[in-house]
Parts: C-alpha cells; sequence; structure tokens
C-alpha cells in the first residue's frame, strides 16, 4: 500500500501545476476556467501532429505554446468583451460551454489515441532514485521544480512588482482598475494568453505519462478544479501541496480492492468534502455574526 | 358533406401513409437491389471507417460479377458515433425505413447492447465485422466474425500460462461499463480449461499515470501481464519501473503499427490477434482481403479483415438461399446455415439457431520486433481444443 501512494505521489506533481494554472487565472482575471485543459491540449497536439510529420520538437513546441496562447487569448477577449460586468458564475458558466465545445472539437480534430497514433516526446523518462520499490523518474522531478517555480514567481509577481498590482487590482475591481489607467482588457487578454501557453507547456510535460488521449488529456480539468480547491483558488502553496494530497490519495484507492472500480471519484470527493467543510464555517460564521 | 370531404381526405392520408411505410418497410421484394444495413463508429470514440468502405468493396466486387440472382448489393451504412440515440436511430432508420434484408458489417461499440431487442423483434439477423458489447455474442440474432473480448482474454490467458508457461499471469483491464462480467466470464472459463487462478486483477485501470498500477503488478510478483488500454504510457512507465522481464500481453485493440513504434527495443509484448495477423498478407485468408483494401485504397487493420469476412460471409450465405431474397429467408439461411471454413480465424464461421452465438474462437499471436509486429509460428490458440 505504502509503495501505492509513492507511485500516486509521482502524478501528483503533474496535478499540483494544473491546479496552479486554475488557481493563476482566477487570481488574476477572477475567472474560474473550466476551458483551459481543453485549450491546453488543443495546443500540445498542434504540437504533437507537427513533431508526428516530422518537425524538430523544439520548433514545435513554441508554435503549439503560441497556438494555445492565441486560443486562450481569444476566448479571455471575448469573454472581456462580452461578459465582463457579469458575476464570477456566468463567466465559469461560459468557461463550461467553450469547454464542451473544444472537446467535441479536439476529439473530431486528433480523434482518440488507443491506436497509438500520436506520440508525445518523453525527454525526463530516465529513473533517478527508488524509494520504497518505486522508481521515481526525472519528470516528477521537473513537474515538482517546476510547480515551485510557478509558486515563487507567481507570488513575488503579484507583492513584489508593479504589474502584480495592477494585476491584482484588476481582478479585485476590474472597472474601478480601468478608471485609475490601468489598461484592463489589455492586461487581461496577456493574462489568458499568458496561462494559455504555460498549460499547453503542463500538458506536453504530463502527456507522456497520462497519456496522449486528447479526451483525457482536456479531462483533466476536474483534477485541476479539485486541486485548486484545496488552495481555495487563492493560495498557490496550499495548492502545490493539493496536488500531492491527490496524487497520493489517487494511489491509495488504487491499491484497494474493494474501492479501484471507484478512482475515478476521487476529485468529485475532494472536491464535494471541501464544499462541505467551507460551507460549514461560513454557517457557523454567519450565525456567530447574527 | 364538407365533414364527409375531411373523413375521406383523412381516409385517404392513412392509407396513403400505410401503403409508404408498407413500401418502406418491405423486406426485400424480388427485383431492385438487396438492401444490406449497417451501424458503424465513424465519428465518435471508437473510429473504424474503414470497415463499411471495406464491406462496400465486398458488394461491389459481387455485383460486377452479375450480383445475386441477378440482383445487386446495396450497403446502406449508417453513422452512430457511439451514441445511443443516434444507434437505436440507425436502427430503426434500416429495419423500417430502408427496408434492409439483414445487417452485416457493423462496427459499433453500442449497437448490439442498444439494438439486440429490435432484431429479435423483427426477426432480422445482423453479421458484425466488430463485436465489441458482450451482447454481440449473447443474442440469438447478432453472430460476430471476430471471437471478440471474452474468448480473446480466454485465449491470452491461455497462451500466458500454457504456451508461455508462466506461473504469476495477473490481468490490468479497462472494462467498458456492462462489461465486467464477461471478462470475469473469460477468466472462469480459463480456469476451468487449467486449474489456474489470476495472481493479481485490476479491472479498473482509468486514464492517467499508470505507474500505481505496474507498482501493483510488481508487488504482486506478476511474470506475464494482460492487457488491454493505452500502450505508450505503459510501457514508458513500465520501462522506468525496471519491468524488462515481464511478458506483456496486448488485447487486439492495442495491435496497431503504431503502437508497435511506442514499445520499447528491451521490453517484451506480445498481442492476440483476432484474425490472421495482419502486418503479414501472406497468411492464409490474407491474401484476398490484402487484394481487396489494396485496390480500393483502404486502410490495412484488424477491422477491415473483419469487414471483409462478415461481407463474404454474408453473399455465401446469400447464395445458398432459392427463391426470393427478403428479411425472411435471409434470417433462415443464417439459422439455417452449415459451417464455414473461413482461413482467417481460427475456428469455422457459424451462425445457427441458438439463443447465444460465438462461433469464432481462439487467437494468434504476434510480438513487438523492431518497431514492429513479428508473426509467431503455431497457428490459432484455441483454449480448449485438443
Amino acid at each position: 500500500m505504502v509503495n501505492s501512494v509513492i507511485a500516486g505521489l509521482t502524478s501528483g506533481g503533474g496535478y499540483a501545476l494544473l491546479g496552479l494554472c486554475v488557481v493563476l487565472t482566477y487570481r488574476l482575471v477572477a475567472v474560474v476556467n473550466f476551458a483551459m485543459t481543453a485549450v491546453g491540449a488543443m495546443g500540445a497536439f498542434v504540437m504533437v501532429s507537427l513533431t508526428d510529420d516530422g518537425m524538430n520538437v523544439w520548433l514545435a513546441l513554441p508554435i503549439g505554446a503560441l497556438s494555445a496562447a492565441l486560443l486562450s487569448g481569444l476566448l479571455g477577449a471575448a469573454l472581456v468583451r462580452w461578459f465582463s460586468g457579469h458575476r464570477e458564475r456566468t463567466k465559469a458558466a461560459v468557461t463550461v460551454a467553450l469547454f464542451v465545445a473544444l472537446s467535441a472539437i479536439g476529439l473530431r480534430l486528433f480523434g482518440s489515441n488507443s491506436t497509438g497514433a500520436h506520440q508525445f516526446p518523453n525527454p525526463f523518462g530516465d529513473p533517478v532514485f527508488t524509494v520504497g520499490g518505486v522508481v521515481v523518474p526525472q519528470s516528477v522531478l521537473v513537474s515538482l521544480a517546476f510547480a515551485l517555480l510557478i509558486t515563487l514567481a507567481v507570488g513575488l509577481l503579484l507583492t513584489r512588482t508593479r504589474i502584480g498590482l495592477k494585476l491584482q487590482a484588476l481582478s479585485e475591481r476590474p472597472s474601478t482598475a480601468e478608471v485609475v489607467g490601468i489598461p484592463a482588457p489589455r492586461l487581461a487578454v496577456g493574462v489568458w494568453a499568458g496561462v494559455g501557453a504555460i498549460t499547453m507547456l503542463v500538458i506536453v510535460l504530463v502527456a507522456p505519462r497520462l497519456g496522449g488521449d486528447f479526451g483525457a488529456l482536456s479531462g483533466l480539468i476536474s483534477t485541476a478544479l479539485a486541486v485548486a480547491m484545496v488552495g481555495a483558488f487563492r493560495s498557490l502553496p496550499l495548492t502545490l501541496v493539493g496536488g500531492l494530497i491527490l496524487g497520493c490519495l489517487e494511489g491509495l484507492s488504487s491499491s484497494v480492492d474493494s474501492i479501484q472500480k471507484y478512482q475515478g471519484v476521487v476529485p468529485f470527493l475532494v472536491i464535494l468534502v471541501l464544499l462541505w467543510w467551507r460551507s460549514r464555517r461560513e454557517v457557523w460564521d454567519t450565525a456567530h455574526s447574527r | 358533406m364538407k365533414k364527409l370531404t375531411y373523413l375521406s381526405a383523412a381516409a385517404a392520408t392513412v392509407l396513403a401513409v400505410s401503403l409508404t411505410s408498407a413500401c418502406n418497410s418491405s423486406d426485400g421484394g424480388s427485383d431492385g437491389p438487396i438492401k444490406v444495413g449497417s451501424i458503424n463508429g465513424i465519428t465518435g470514440l471508437f473510429q473504424t471507417p474503414e470497415v463499411p468502405k471495406a464491406v462496400k468493396a465486398v458488394f461491389e466486387e459481387v455485383n460486377a460479377a452479375g450480383g445475386i440472382n441477378g440482383r445487386k448489393l446495396e450497403l446502406i451504412s449508417k453513422d452512430d458515433a457511439m451514441d445511443p440515440s443516434r444507434s437505436g436511430q440507425a436502427a430503426r432508420e434500416l429495419i423500417q425505413s430502408n427496408g434492409v434484408v439483414a445487417l452485416a458489417g457493423s462496427s459499433s461499440a453500442v449497437d448490439c447492447g442498444l439494438n439486440r431487442a429490435t432484431y429479435s423483434k423483427e426477426k432480422i439477423v445482423s453479421v458484425p465485422a466488430i463485436g465489441v458489447d458482450p451482447a454481440c455474442f449473447t443474442s440469438p440474432n447478432i453472430a460476430p466474425v471476430n471471437p471478440g473480448p471474452y474468448a480473446l482474454t480466454t485465449a491470452m490467458l491461455y497462451y500466458a500460462s500454457e504456451t508461455l508457461k508462466r506461473d504469476k499471469v495477473c490481468l490490468d483491464y479497462t472494462v467498458l461499463p456492462g462489461s465486467g462480467g464477461g471478462i470475469e466470464g473469460a477468466i472462469k472459463k480459463w480456469t476451468e480449461i487449467t486449474g489456474k487462478t489470476l495472481t493479481h486483477k485490476n479491472l479498473a485501470v482509468g486514464q492517467g499515470d499508470p505507474t500505481r498500477y505496474l507498482v501493483a503488478d510488481k508487488n504482486a510478483g506478476c511474470q506475464a501481464v494482460l492487457y488491454n488500454a493505452t500502450v505508450g504510457p505503459w510501457f514508458a512507465q513500465a520501462k522506468t519501473q525496471g519491468m524488462q522481464k515481464v511478458d506483456f500481453i496486448l488485447a487486439a485493440n492495442s495491435y496497431t503499427d503504431a503502437n508497435a513504434k511506442t514499445i520499447p527495443a528491451d521490453m517484451t509484448a506480445w498481442a492476440g490477434t483476432e484474425w490472421q495477423p495482419y502486418t503479414d498478407p501472406t497468411l492464409p485468408g490474407n491474401d484476398r482481403w490484402a487484394k481487396i483494401v489494396e485496390s480500393n485504397g483502404i486502410q490495412k487493420t484488424a477491422f477491415s479483415q473483419g469487414a471483409v469476412m462478415a461481407a463474404d460471409i454474408f453473399v455465401q450465405v446469400l447464395k445458398t438461399i432459392k427463391g426470393d431474397i427478403t428479411r425472411e429467408s435471409v434470417t433462415k439461411a443464417f439459422k439455417e446455415m452449415k459451417p464455414i471454413n473461413y482461413p482467417m480465424v481460427g475456428t469455422p464461421y457459424v451462425f445457427g439457431p441458438g439463443n447465444e452465438h460465438n462461433p469464432i474462437q481462439g487467437s494468434r499471436f504476434v510480438k513487438a520486433d523492431k518497431g514492429g509486429w513479428k508473426v509467431l509460428p503455431g497457428g490459432f490458440t484455441v483454449p480448449g481444443k485438443n
């Protein structure tokens, strides 16, 4: 069982990265972006289609990232243009609709991958060390390092830089930010494009381990949201820890025969328990404030 | 008077509608083309666009040679995109509106389960090119030309324990909803034949990082592992986990050229095939299939083998019918047919009168070698057959 938990931990780095991307979008443009992984998967599949056709991976990678950035920026521009005055839940609902549309388009364009038609490059597949009976490959360390880098860099950007301050203002009060001279729409579209490119890179990093299937990769949004919930859509370090916990829980659930059939439910259970826990505190606070 | 006119008009409409529907639901008749239906996954998650193309190619060959009793064969293929509502609608349209005499060469993952009752009620037979759902093998009016995932699993287990002589055999499968019982039945059949049991089993292998499943196999000491899900990440992580001495036996869905390229050179992988391995066109029965698909520019896959076989079997049975070719006569011919030896499979094909049909048994095995598949000698492994 311990080995299974460690095995689960190896995928936790990737989950943490996806959760961080969700938190990042929410903190910077105040949107829970359900379409995030579908956009990232689109970029990743643009890249892998080019490499399958013989293009060098280092040339195809920026093209894929750019296409994800463009697509994400386009979605961001649409949200800014038509939904900027709406509530958060309306914006979230728009991204749910976009997720459904992008998933359908992606499946049609890139198909299912049970035949092994698309092969993602796996430059970090070599083993580094062994814990218990589990061999840990380089990709796990790269995912964790990338997650730590994002946590630290974004934390510093938001608290120590002028642009960070503007971004925070944009997320808290977009209309007020615009009044005081912050170019809100341009900044928001820039954030969308940036997160799109980062998500694409994360998808490319996890694809060799999680399977190169468009449906599976775009469906990672449920895991990403569960992880983001651990950090309450605000805390980057807690989100990082949430990814690792979710990985361990998945490993644990697959090692117990009686519950292994239901391991796909783990992210939903995490979301449910956290929602219940947080709403319980709100009820408590409300009761005391009366 | 006015009322009478309305009534007459209504009666005429009803009569016209009933006549039209009678014409549409005609089950063949004695002239015009013989309409044959098929439900295929052209779009959606389970895509087999080459299947209706290959069936059509066989029918065109028959038509060019004069047809059957002077009548041409016409294939009407419907795409259900693995969508249950579309699949049900496709079956109703084919039977009621198009008036097909039978279904041949279907390749939908949901057709059998959804439409078995319709086929029984309408007394129409279906000869699928690919049967996936358990209902394909347990229905009175359906008999596929492939062994299917259950007979194949028994053959794969048999190959692992009896041919490769592995003591600790394990199974890691992704199981479609409703198919778990079929896989359990296949394992039970293997235990009955060999007296052996599985060392470790996981019927809930999901998408995502396969490390946790592989670590469980390592802990159990598995020497052979049967597997039926995405190949690339599985072998990449198995290599990382140092499982080079384990025999991985893949199900027929993984037997593709692209998958062979994803298997690292130092890993051992076998694949169970449902027909003669398609990668060697010189094998018995494959010459005919290769000729059909090559001359029509159709993709060479195992699925197109099933398509050619289903179409050939269908034509052979149709040729035995004396008199009109109607839905009734076609159903009767299949229920009373004599077994047909088709060299592309392990056992003869027969439809027969029973309530369950899984006529094709056994599997032939190939081994991953230098980015391709090497056909192994020894012919078909048919469990329980001496």
